[in-house]
């Protein structure tokens, strides 16, 4: 819809007059042949009800529409009009096409949106400041917050409850495989074959570790350290059936007989360097593979692995 | 009411008012309320019609959709028109329904109402009684709707022939609309509209 020619300073041609609104032209588009022209919402909203041109009937579809000469949008730019929001005390008097701008920051728009100064932090718009009530706001916030809590929690337990299906399904399968490979020697051969090939594939992707200080080695890792390595472990992929034993192997106490003790640590020192050793990212750890490590005496390793714990050195 | 709609009466009644047709009394245009829903419209009956001296009055009804759909007018003061309703007022004229298109206006509607007058379309009727008679009859269509100018859009022609009937007719107990209903659609003999009254 057009603008009210009352809000125009001055005469405004005739020619600038939407023949359908009978405001000044907004957004204008021309018929092709009879050239007439119409606000761009105006024609759309009549050719929705007939494809014919409001003036003359010629017909015409919305695809036809073209832009208008430029003189006629020229003519139109320069016209000056009062700010839409001079009911409300603006007094700013603008070319048209810096009506847009202006009407974008003008202050005394009602609905520009201000901060409330009574300290609830919402952003209310001007008009409705006056009857705006802080508690009340913030009730109907808190309500619809609570809302959406109690939908996650039941989205939750939703989650849980399929989780535990899962895993309980999970475990019937684990349980049946066991049974196959317990039962058929063949199985168990191919079953083998696929961990093994599993390991082989996890440890290529993991990065090779430089340890600088031997002497930084935890022996005897308390619980909490063991768990933030094996939370780790199981992030960058770990196979599932090796991490128990992983784990298990990262206190002295189940390690092979060249590492078990200090005394024997101190004698295999020299070796330490022989050790293929992977990367725990982000973390002064290290896991040394069984199948990284053939090359290793049988008193310096065990199946499948284990896994190093320092207080520092490691790159 | 839509902003739009309203924009729109509010200059096309400007418009009637500035318009030379209302300086030569043809037209005119009232406004029923400031909401620009209802206006009262006045066509003066076009000259050598039947018509003519008469001043017919039209309600004008604004939708909110205005002007993407026409206004719905009716004629208020009674007229015998083959394309408007003797009974209804109501108005057969293709601008005012499927031809209808957005830039006409008010003072466009009247102007081609006050045509319909000069220039009636007896094969698209409103009213199958008077356009029958147009056709078959058309000097007593004549004389009929200058009596109903006379009597209803204060014509100055006295038809004393149609007057002395409906106060035969009257005499009877019949009222006056309805015994001139009856006679202007017998062509005024007297005999068949008695009749027909009374069966
Ligand atoms: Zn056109
Ligand atoms: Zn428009
Ligand atoms: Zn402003
Ligand atoms: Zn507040």
């Amino acid at each position: 819809m057009g603008f009210e020619l009352n809000r125009f300073q001055g005469d405004v041609d005739e020619e600038l007059i939407c023949p359908i609104c009978s405001g000044v032209l907004e957004d204008p588009l021309q018929a092709p042949t009879c050239e007439h022209a119409f606000c761009k919402s105006c024609i759309t909203e009549w050719i929705s009800r007939q494809p014919t041109c409001p003036v003359d009937r010629q017909n015409v579809t919305s695809a036809q529409l073209r832009q208008v000469p430029r003189i006629l949008r020229n003519l139109l730019s320069r016209l000056c009009i009062h700010c839409d929001n001079a009911p409300y005390g603006c007094t700013r008097v603008l070319k048209l096409d810096s009506l847009q701008n202006h009407l974008e920051e003008c202050e005394f728009n009602p609905k520009r949106p201000l901060p409330c100064e009574q300290g609830c932090g919402l952003i209310i718009p001007k008009d409705e400041l006056k009857d705006h009530n802080c508690v009340k706001e913030l009730r109907s916030l808190i309500h619809t917050q609570q809302q959406k809590i109690d939908d996650f929690h039941k989205d939750l337990a939703e989650q849980r409850f399929v989780i535990n299906e899962q895993k309980r399904e999970m475990q019937l399968l684990k349980e049946f495989i066991r049974a196959i490979r317990i039962s058929n020697p063949s199985m168990r051969a191919i079953a083998d074959a696929m961990e093994r090939d599993e390991v082989l594939r996890w440890s290529n992707t993991l990065q090779r570790a430089r340890v600088n200080r031997w002497g930084g080695m935890i022996s005897t890792p308390d619980e909490v350290l063991q768990r933030m390595i094996r939370r780790t472990l199981t992030e960058i992929g770990c196979p599932p059936h090796i991490l128990d034993d992983l784990m298990e192997n990262c206190h002295e106490r189940r390690w092979p007989p060249g590492l078990c003790s200090l005394e024997t640590r101190q004698n295999n020192r020299r070796q330490y360097e022989n050790y293929v050793c992977k990367r725990v990212p982000g973390k002064q750890a290290v896991v040394v593979l069984a199948c990284d490590n053939t090359h290793m005496g049988e008193d310096m390793m065990v199946e499948p692995g284990l896994v190093m714990i320092f207080a520092h050195g490691i790159e | 009411m839509a902003n739009i709609a309203a924009q729109r009466i509010k200059r096309e009644f400007k418009e009637v008012i500035k318009s030379e047709e209302v300086a030569k009394c043809a037209i005119r245009v009232e406004l029923l309320n400031d909401t620009f829903t209802e206006l009262k419209g006045e066509i003066a009956g076009p000259p050598d019609t039947p018509y003519e001296g008469g001043t017919f009055v039209l309600e004008i009804k604004v939708p909110e959709t205005y002007p993407f759909n026409p206004p719905k007018v009716r004629f208020v003061t009674k007229i015998w028109h083959p394309n408007i309703s003797s009974v209804t007022g109501a108005i057969c004229l293709d601008i005012l329904k499927d031809q209808w298109a957005a830039a006409m206006t008010l003072r466009t509607v009247l102007l081609s109402l006050q045509a319909l007058l000069s220039a009636a379309e007896p094969d698209d009727p409103q009213d199958a009684v008077v356009a029958k008679q147009y056709k078959e009859n058309n000097e007593m269509f004549q004389i009929t709707a200058r009596h109903w100018t006379n009597v209803y859009a204060g014509g100055p022609n006295i038809n004393k022939d149609c007057d002395d009937k409906i106060r035969r007719l009257a005499d009877m107990g019949i009222e006056e609309h309805q015994a001139r209903v009856a006679l202007s659609s017998y062509d005024w003999e007297l005999e068949r509209a008695t009749e027909q009254l009374f069966s």
